[in-house]
């Protein structure tokens, strides 16, 4: 291997390209949604299997640690979908020049904040938590 | 690497695997806001509602087709981290096999869940 090659390792000033952090993020959200399979198939099951059940399910997601979980899930999930949408775009040759690839990233990473963002507030402000 | 390793637990299939995970996201995309289109159609969202929702076979179908469709996505997905992350075969092949028994068995389960509305 050439270890003569420019090297530049100054912390403080590299940092990792919006589509880098974008790409990383597409994975991390991936990896969390596979882990994350089982306990929604569960969270479906009893949603559906009766009025006491959904209850519950709506009671967990509804307030404390359950709705910071179900907002974490909503994040990876839009994340994933936008990257991933973008990642179809580049396939069919959208959006590979450098400018256009860093507006998508750009787009793709607020999108799924504001949303959630969006989703927060709405659930906060109907529980009457803004009032 | 080894030679082995890649050889058996390599990205060799990696045309298909590439054309199945393209196949299911486009699935997954369409599927996701049409589902919630019809779920927003229905409010207020109530258990009597939401399980009216999946009653009819052609939604127990396209939800069924959806599921498969994330677990074959995230069972490839997975496989892209583990060939980056995981460089002996053996623990690389065993994290293979666990996921794939894991998602099959979310798979029957998910048949179950959906078949017990009605």
């Amino acid at each position: 291997m050439n270890r003569q090659r420019p090297f530049f390792l100054d912390l403080l000033a590299i940092r990792l390209p919006i589509g880098g952090v974008v790409s990383i993020l597409h994975r991390a959200s991936g990896a969390f949604l596979a882990l994350a399979i089982p306990a929604l198939l569960y969270a479906l099951m009893l949603s559906l299997r009766s009025p006491q059940d959904f209850a519950r399910v709506q009671a967990f997601f509804g307030g404390g640690l359950g709705w910071l979980i179900g907002l974490v899930a909503l994040w990876a999930l839009l994340h994933h979908l936008f990257a991933g949408l973008r990642h179809l775009g580049f396939d069919i040759g959208y959006g590979e020049e450098k400018i256009r690839a860093r507006l998508t990233a750009k787009l793709a990473m607020a999108a799924a904040i504001v949303l959630v963002g969006g989703f927060a507030l709405i659930g906060l402000a109907k529980s009457g938590g803004l009032a | 690497m080894s030679r082995q390793t890649r050889q058996v637990g390599g990205s060799h299939r990696g045309l298909d695997m590439w054309l199945l995970q393209r196949a299911s996201s486009v699935y997954m995309a369409l599927f996701l806001p049409a589902f919630l289109v019809f779920v927003l159609l229905d409010t207020p969202l109530d258990h009597a509602a939401w399980s009216g929702l999946f009653i009819p076979l052609t939604m127990k179908v396209s939800v069924l087709l959806f599921i498969a469709a994330v677990l074959a996505h995230a069972w490839i997905g997975l496989r892209e981290i583990f060939i980056d992350y995981v460089h002996f075969l053996l623990p690389r092949l065993a994290l293979y096999f666990a996921f794939a028994a894991l998602y099959l068995a979310c798979l029957i389960w998910a048949v179950d869940i959906l078949w017990s509305v009605n």
